[in-house]
């Protein structure tokens, strides 16, 4: 194949992504000329700044559904991108969190900085395919970037008091911090193997040829990635982020950052065999780490008053049980195609849950402690039906979305044939159980009954699509769990 | 080729009427009832027409394991492909629902229960009842696909998602006080019990496949597999320890669905809390599913293993349970928790006759579970046609003389209660005797206990008569139209059930004729593994070899 034809291969590959950079880049810039915003004229820009959104995503999508439909994967594998099953899942799961997310946001971004927020958002989903298809560190690295950096703005444009400062200033230190180590640990696989290609990276780490500097190296760059993920020791910004910033920000933290760093992890580590040198270190380091995440995550969501706190930490949890599936994806006993499943029930469930509490907000109510939504049902009973599916999902019982992707999960891990994964898995049944608790907690809440509050009458069209879509997608991926 | 599409009629269909009519419910219109309750009719038609076709289908097939579904429902559109590999098969399962007698008897008790609690739901439920009707077909949907499952998948699935109307339903129509507080407790208990039962799901499956060999979820061919490494193994501590943490985490899920006794008292609060007409469905069915997965699962699976770790301990809990629950109930001064009480003495003849592990044990809990159900659902409906005419009656001091009011109410409570208490003639006797006769074999200390139970249980049925039917005139209270005798409806819902009663209590081989084949099956796994460590046991069934 000619470097053009290459080329002109790729650009077709990377279209969603072009488009999404493209539409993201014009959005931003389009602030300068907007003129400055009338109190009157509020509702008019959201709609206009979330539609020119919609209408990049949607684009990006035929982009993407053209593409798979007609080129075969895996043309090229030896340049700065490589396009195979991971990089098409990716791109999905940014896509549907997008559009979500747009959904999510369309009455509640900033007001003052419309065009900031979108820009940055379509930035970030921009990112996700470009981590997803990358087959070079330093390609990688830009994609990480490119979540980091627009994450930074919106965080500091979200609400705009004190606290969703500190969260802004918190997570701009700890992630520039992250991106050291990773940057550290790329280096250090640079010395080792002289390229930046990831075959060749992963060729010599898997003849045993990095020794104890390649195995830090890889331990460096699981920690810059640790960190996306919110996995303990690197998940105590998480919390405070969610509970600062606005909840349509909440939201893109829960879901976005985690997606990149999941995606990085298995375009790493995933796709080719990490090799017999190391897996014997990094597998125990990963279930610890799991065991942890998880349990830590839980214990603390419990003890929560305050939703966004609790589903901070909810998220928490929910990278422990990746992270389980993760180790089972370098013991080679799962496809990377269980821990997407996961991510896409997670995004229909916990977005779903963000969109409701959204509606609520919106609505005249309040989503701040757990008693604010005593007696919902009653209240604003789409909402809350929606939210009850969601949190059902959550717990993971049959008929959602979330049951078939933590049922993979345990398969995955007891197929490895291993006491310590045996172990990780029991672990993993008893969290399960005990994250139930906390999540019931809510769903009963939300039926509480004699309280006698007056009924929520005010109705955002975007923000039901969004919920509603949520409901629905975790039902329909219980019953056609390869559609995920 | 008929009769198996009775089974994909008897799960969803029931299911997708039960939706449409959640969601046409609220119109004021008195149709909705009726098409509910004469479809839940039809229902107890085509239940019966699957257990004669199961009686009619018997000894056609050869048997390569303990399970084998008589008739068999898996069409190719419920495979499940999923993204990861097993031993290198890839996964790809075969999904199945099916039926053998086990599974229709308790169908028939679902459609039977299930017809009663809509019958009565005319009278009982004055709230919303046209959604009432809708939930009880979802929940009676959700229960024949637990019943029907021939696979782990669909059993488990079936098996958590019956919770959720179940929680609908007693948050909704249940008591205001007390039903938040008790679903929650219901429903946290049986989750801590059912998501860590996946990791024993999960296990058996993981163990199913070998190099040459690719994992199934099918019960047929899991229990084969069980009674092949049985064979080949031997009954050896070594063996029994390989599936030691399998068969604790189903224990710990089955033993609280089914109340065993450290982990019951998630049981008298919910039973209490709920509408008594909802509670006849969870007490006969829903109450059910704990032993139905012993049955089902834990005996042809993991034979071994029970019969070493497990048997003498949860036959000795289920003989302390019947003390227990009946002593307990005795002490009891609302109809409601005594009832529930009760419930849990005679699940105790289950669990022993299961843990019997034999050919009687086995016979005797499977006719117990049905028995149970007919009469444990009788008596919550009439506990709910009592309170509708004179509110929650506190049992003390005072005598209510309700058979002199209601004369017909009170033939039926005498009926029922005297069923329960194993009056020889009705069917509590048949099966409460096989599952003793079973347990004789095994240990003659835990039937010792067992029987005490027998004595109190008649103790505090004979009381609960004495003071809410007999022992005053009832004159003191006036009888006007909204206090009147039971109706038509009532009739028609507990007729059924007493004459069921009667029919088992006399001729018992009406059933147990149609159970033989599978119990014989069971059974040529389960004595031997049952005698080779205990070696006292008497045994009766030889091993194929």
């Amino acid at each position: 194949m000619s470097v053009s034809e290459q080329m002109l291969v790729s650009l077709k590959w990377m279209s969603p992504a072009l488009v999404l950079l493209f539409g993201g880049c014009l959005i931003l810039c389009s602030s300068v000329f907007l003129s400055p915003l009338k109190p009157t004229g509020v509702d008019n820009r959201r709609n206009l700044m979330a539609s020119i959104s919609m209408f990049f995503l949607v684009a990006a999508a035929a982009f993407h559904l053209l593409v798979t439909s007609h080129i075969s994967t895996n043309t090229i594998d030896s340049c700065l991108f490589r396009f195979d099953s991971i990089s098409i899942a990716a791109e999905r799961l940014a896509l549907i969190g997008g559009v979500i997310l747009i959904l999510l946001s369309w009455s509640l971004a900033p007001k003052n900085y419309l065009p900031e927020f979108y820009g940055c958002l379509l930035l970030i989903l921009a990112a996700i395919p470009i981590i997803g298809a990358s087959n070079d560190l330093i390609a990688m690295f830009l994609g990480l970037e490119l979540v980091s950096i627009p994450t930074y703005i919106m965080l500091s444009i979200a609400k705009g008091d004190n606290a969703s400062f500190e969260a802004a200033l918190k997570y701009f230190t700890l992630s520039g911090f992250a991106s050291c180590f990773f940057l550290l640990g790329i280096s250090f696989l640079y010395g080792l193997s002289g390229s930046m290609d990831l075959g060749s990276v992963c060729a010599m780490l898997g003849n045993g040829g990095g020794g104890k500097l390649g195995l830090l190296a890889v331990l460096l760059i699981l920690c810059g990635l640790a960190f996306r993920i919110t996995a303990v020791p690197f998940h105590f910004y998480g919390p405070d982020v969610f509970e600062g910033t606005s909840l349509t920000m909440a939201a893109v933290m829960s879901y976005l950052p985690k997606v990149a760093g999941f995606v990085a992890m298995v375009r790493l580590f995933g796709a080719s065999p990490v090799g017999e040198s190391l897996t014997p270190m990094v597998v125990p380091v990963l279930l610890v780490t799991s065991v942890l995440t998880m349990c830590i995550g839980n214990a603390l969501a419990v003890a929560q008053t305050s939703l966004r706190r609790l589903l901070g930490y909810s998220s928490i949890a929910h990278t422990g049980y990746l992270l389980l599936g993760f180790a089972a994806l370098i013991l080679s006993s799962a496809e990377p195609q269980v821990l997407f499943t996961y991510l896409a029930a997670y995004a229909a469930m916990t977005l779903g849950v963000f969109a409701c509490l959204a509606e609520v907000d919106e609505a005249g109510g309040q989503s701040i402690v757990v008693g604010d939504l005593s007696g919902m049902y009653y209240r604003r009973p789409a909402a809350s039906i929606a939210m009850a599916i969601c949190l059902l999902s959550l717990i993971g019982l049959p008929l959602t979305a979330g049951f078939v992707a933590k049922l993979q999960l345990f398969f995955a891990a007891g197929g490895a044939n291993r006491w310590d994964m045996t172990v990780c898995v029991w672990v993993m049944a008893i969290n399960a159980a005990v994250a139930a608790g906390y999540y019931f907690r809510l769903l009963s809440k939300l039926f509480e009954r004699g309280l006698d509050l007056p009924p929520l009458r005010l109705w955002r069209p975007s923000l039901f699509l969004a919920y509603s879509l949520c409901a629905v997608l975790t039902i329909v991926w219980f019953f056609q769990p390869t559609s995920m | 080729m008929t009769s198996q599409l009775l089974i994909p009629l008897l799960v969803f269909l029931p299911i997708l009427v039960g939706i449409v009519l959640c969601l046409v419910a609220g119109k004021k219109s008195s149709w909705i009832s009726d098409i509910a309750t004469s479809f839940s009719g039809l229902m107890v038609i085509a239940a019966i027409a699957l257990l004669c076709a199961v009686h009619s289908a018997q000894g056609n097939s050869e048997a390569v394991g303990l399970i084998q579904p008589q008739i068999v429902f898996g069409p190719s559109w419920m495979e499940l492909k999923l993204p990861f590999a097993i031993q290198g098969h890839s996964v790809n399962w075969q999904l199945q629902l099916g039926a053998d007698s086990f599974s229709a008897m308790m169908v028939l008790l679902t459609s039977l229960v299930t017809f009663a609690v809509l019958m009565t739901a005319r009278t009982q439920i004055t709230e919303r009842r046209d959604l009432y009707d809708g939930m009880i077909l979802i929940t009676q949907g959700i229960l024949m696909g637990i019943f029907l499952a021939m696979d782990l998948l669909l059993f488990y699935v079936f098996f958590e998602a019956v919770l959720i109307p179940i929680i609908l339903l007693m948050n909704i129509w249940g008591d205001p006080k007390e039903s938040l507080r008790a679903s929650r407790k219901f429903l946290l208990f049986t989750l801590a019990g059912s998501i860590p039962m996946i990791v024993g799901i999960v296990g058996i499956v993981l163990q199913s496949a070998t190099a040459d060999r690719a994992s199934t979820v099918l019960l047929p061919q899991l229990s084969a597999i069980a009674f092949e490494s049985q064979l080949t193994r031997g009954v050896t501590e070594n063996f029994a320890t390989s599936q030691f943490l399998i068969l604790a985490a189903l224990m710990l899920g089955f033993g609280i669905k089914m109340a065993l006794l450290p982990l019951h008292s998630w049981l008298p609060t919910t039973y209490s809390a709920s509408h008594p007409n909802t509670t006849a469905l969870i007490a006969a069915v829903v109450g059910k599913l704990g032993v139905y997965g012993l049955l089902r699962i834990v005996l042809p699976l993991t034979p071994v293993a029970l019969s070493v770790y497990y048997q003498i301990v949860v036959g000795t809990l289920g003989a302390i349970a019947i003390v227990y629950g009946a002593l307990i109930a005795l002490r009891q001064t609302d109809l409601r928790r005594l009832m529930a009480y009760s419930s849990l003495s005679h699940m105790g003849f289950v669990t022993l006759g299961l843990m019997a592990m034999n050919r009687e044990g086995i016979a005797g809990a499977t006719i117990q579970m049905f028995n149970h159900g007919l009469i444990t659902a009788a008596i919550f409906l009439m506990i709910g046609m009592i309170e509708q005419r004179r509110g929650r009656l506190v049992l003390g001091n005072e005598n209510f003389g309700l058979a002199a009011a209601y004369p017909h109410l009170g033939f039926l409570m005498v009926f029922f209660t005297l069923a329960g208490a194993g009056l020889p003639g009705l069917n509590s006797f048949v099966g409460e005797i096989l599952a003793l006769m079973g347990m004789l074999r095994v240990s003659a200390g835990i039937v010792g206990i067992a029987v005490l139970g027998t004595v109190l249980g008649a103790w505090y049925a004979l009381r609960v008569l004495q003071h809410v039917m007999f022992s005053s005139d009832g004159k003191t209270n006036k009888r006007d139209a909204a206090t009147a005798d039971i109706g038509w409806a009532d009739w028609a819902a507990l007729a059924p059930l007493a004459l069921l009663c009667v029919v088992i209590g006399v001729r018992p081989s009406t059933f147990t004729d149609t159970m033989k084949v599978d119990v014989d099956r069971m059974a040529v796994s389960l004595e031997p593994a049952a005698k080779a460590l205990h070696p006292t046991i008497d045994t009766l069934a030889v091993v194929k070899k």
